[in-house]
């Protein structure tokens, strides 16, 4: 009996520092958010449960306003460096000389923080960054602040560049191993049958892949809706992506103003939680099959 | 009905010197059924991958018919092939993983469906459409891919190790069903295989290939009865050789002179060979030497018998009832007939 007790709380036990981490650190802190997001909060005397400020947000024009252009921040860098992961992964497939280096510059930047990132965007493709001082020297344009707006700008494609460098080869480092463990050979067959290189991808490649580009996509998508450095370093004032505004929340100074940022970080979990869902489900049954 | 001609293949790998496949000609007839055979690695796939067009040669040519295919990409060519691991697409159903080849050429779905109902019937698979490769057993697979490959009736069919995924029973039953396909269909069929039983059962005539090279091509008795080297009959299970020297019709060996029948190869050195099922154990007259057993074993059917002759070690096969006659240790002669012994130059 006490053997079999033993045996059960084995893997527990040996769990438990990373458990400790996970509980004492994130768990209590969303907790803690939630509490607040309900309207507790000791601290300035208010110890009802309410769900106004949920009610509030969602009556906010710049919630949805911030909602929007995070989704869209989310959906273009997904689809874009989906994209241009698949491209990259089915070239880096092929055999050709320097392949591995190549292969090795590729997946450089994984360990890159995107700080380092937001920076060298900064330094590229800002008003007074390199490309416009370039296109000013080669009389492309009059001054340097004719350079079109690509950093704080509306279309927040200053976030998007950042998150294409860094998520391309996230992505393309998955569909590359999934590529691998495919092999040629189903392509070779549909070649044998008729399809033409267009229709191998189209209609063998690309489905046998797909399980992989989900799954990837959907983390990269929960990534960029639940990031915050990058849209407060590279991002518009108004609207700023969610995360931002509900940081802005956190630090105004009226702290009537922080169940609203909870409500708003809860929301954003609560869209990351039931995306991780669905990556799970997607992995599951791939590798069922 | 599609002639296939291998002209001086070759497919060398990143070194120049470093050859897949090396000067590869063979006359393939249409119609027929012929095996490439040969251990791992010895090119017989990459020749199947440049006849499909999956490969490009080096050097030579490939004609269906006469006529140069290497300008022709392999979804053009006419020549499909069957892969060893049946490579059937698992998102889609049977009849959809059949029905590809023509999708890809623009077929309507009323004809796609029309030819998948005939091809599946072709296959014993009949009413199998809407399931899923998942659900079928490794036989049933494999006629599925077979199915897919034949639905778009190619010039030439190429089978990658048609047989091996398969237990026994089912081998015999897609031995028997290819057979069948290719006797109504007669598609010229060229398969690879690493297995000579496999590569007797199924071809017409059997292209013996090592090291990238050509070592004989012929039918499959050939093989068994006249050999073309020492490697080739041991591939095909001989074990019997003796070193001598060949002057006119006798041979000079340590175990004495052997009287054989006129063959073509020059005087000089050569190997004797001989099937274990040739040798005549306990018969005197010409060409009988004396041996001691030094074991046997009794198969059901038949017996084996181990025997030393000099420093060679020589294997009989003889009847089952041979067993209560012989025994281990006897001394007794052993008869090489005349008209079984092959001769092959030694090997280098």
């Amino acid at each position: 009996m006490i053997a079999l007790w033993r045996e059960r709380l084995r893997i527990p036990l040996m769990l438990s520092p990373a458990l400790a981490v996970i509980l004492v650190l994130f768990m209590s802190g969303l907790v803690l958010g939630m509490m607040q997001s309900v309207g507790y909060l000791p601290i300035i005397g208010r110890y009802e449960v309410t769900l106004d400020a949920y009610r509030k947000i969602f009556s906010r024009e710049d919630f949805y306003r911030s909602l929007s252009l995070t989704v869209w921040i989310g959906f273009a860098s997904t689809v874009l460096s989906t994209i241009l992961a698949i491209i990259c992964a089915m070239t880096l497939r092929q055999t050709f000389r320097g392949k591995r280096w190549v292969t090795f510059i590729f997946q450089l930047n994984i360990p890159i923080p995107h700080i380092v990132g937001a920076i060298g965007i900064l330094f590229l493709f800002s008003q007074s960054g390199f490309l416009a001082r370039l296109a000013y020297v080669a009389h492309i344009i009059n001054e340097p602040s004719d350079f079109p707006a690509l950093i704080y700008d509306r279309y927040a494609i200053g976030i998007i560049l950042e998150y294409l460098w860094k998520t391309t080869c996230f992505t393309g480092v998955i569909v590359l191993a999934v590529l691998q463990s495919i092999g040629e050979d189903y392509e070779d067959l549909a070649r044998t049958l008729g399809a033409s290189r267009w229709q191998s991808f189209r209609y063998v490649v690309l489905p046998l892949i797909m399980p992989g580009i989900l799954s990837s996509s959907i983390l990269v998508f929960a990534f960029t809706f639940g990031a915050f450095e990058i849209p407060y370093l590279l991002g518009q004032r108004y609207p700023s992506a969610l995360p931002v505004l509900a940081f802005r929340n956190y630090t105004d100074v009226d702290l009537n103003a922080r169940p609203d940022a909870m409500a708003m970080s809860v929301f954003i979990a609560v869209v990351i939680t039931v995306l991780i869902f669905i990556y799970m489900k997607i992995t599951r049954t791939y590798l069922r099959e | 009905m599609t002639q296939v001609n291998l002209l001086q293949l070759s497919k060398a790998y990143s070194s120049a010197d470093t050859y897949a496949v090396h000067n590869l000609t063979l006359e393939i007839a249409s119609g027929q059924i012929t095996a490439l055979l040969g251990p791992s690695g010895c090119g017989k796939t990459t020749t199947l991958k440049m006849i499909a067009g999956l490969l490009r040669p080096t050097q030579g040519d490939i004609t269906f018919d006469g006529q140069s295919v290497l300008g022709i990409p392999a979804e053009r060519r006419g020549a499909v092939m069957v892969f060893q691991n049946y490579l059937l697409f698992p998102y889609m159903s049977v009849g959809e993983n059949v029905g590809f080849g023509l999708k890809m050429r623009g077929v309507d779905q009323q004809t796609i469906r029309r030819k998948v109902a005939e091809i599946l019937d072709l296959v014993k698979l009949s009413g199998f459409e809407d399931r899923r490769p998942k659900q079928l057993s490794g036989g049933q697979q494999q006629r599925v891919a077979l199915a897919r490959a034949l639905i778009v009736e190619p010039k030439v069919l190429l089978l990658d190790e048609p047989l091996s995924n398969l237990d026994a029973h089912l081998r015999d039953e897609m031995r028997e069903l290819i057979l069948n396909i290719q006797r109504q269909l007669r598609i010229t069929t060229i398969f690879v295989t690493h297995d000579q039983e496999e590569a007797v059962v199924l071809a017409d005539k059997i292209a013996l290939m090592f090291d990238g090279e050509l070592q004989q091509f012929d039918r499959p008795n050939a093989f068994y009865k006249r050999p073309i080297s020492v490697r080739a009959a041991r591939f095909f299970g001989g074990v019997n050789f003796v070193d001598g020297v060949k002057r006119g019709e006798r041979v000079e060996t340590p175990l004495g002179i052997f009287h054989v029948n006129r063959q073509e190869i020059p005087d000089g050195p050569v190997v004797i060979t001989i099937r274990p099922e040739n040798l005549k154990l306990g018969e005197e007259g010409e060409n009988a030497i004396q041996g001691r057993i030094r074991s046997h074993v009794y198969l059901g059917t038949h017996a084996r018998f181990k025997v030393e002759a000099g420093q060679w070690h020589l294997e009989v096969v003889a009847e089952a009832s041979s067993v209560e006659q012989f025994h281990d240790g006897e001394i007794l002669s052993l008869k090489f007939p005349r008209e079984n012994i092959w001769l092959v130059p030694t090997e280098k």
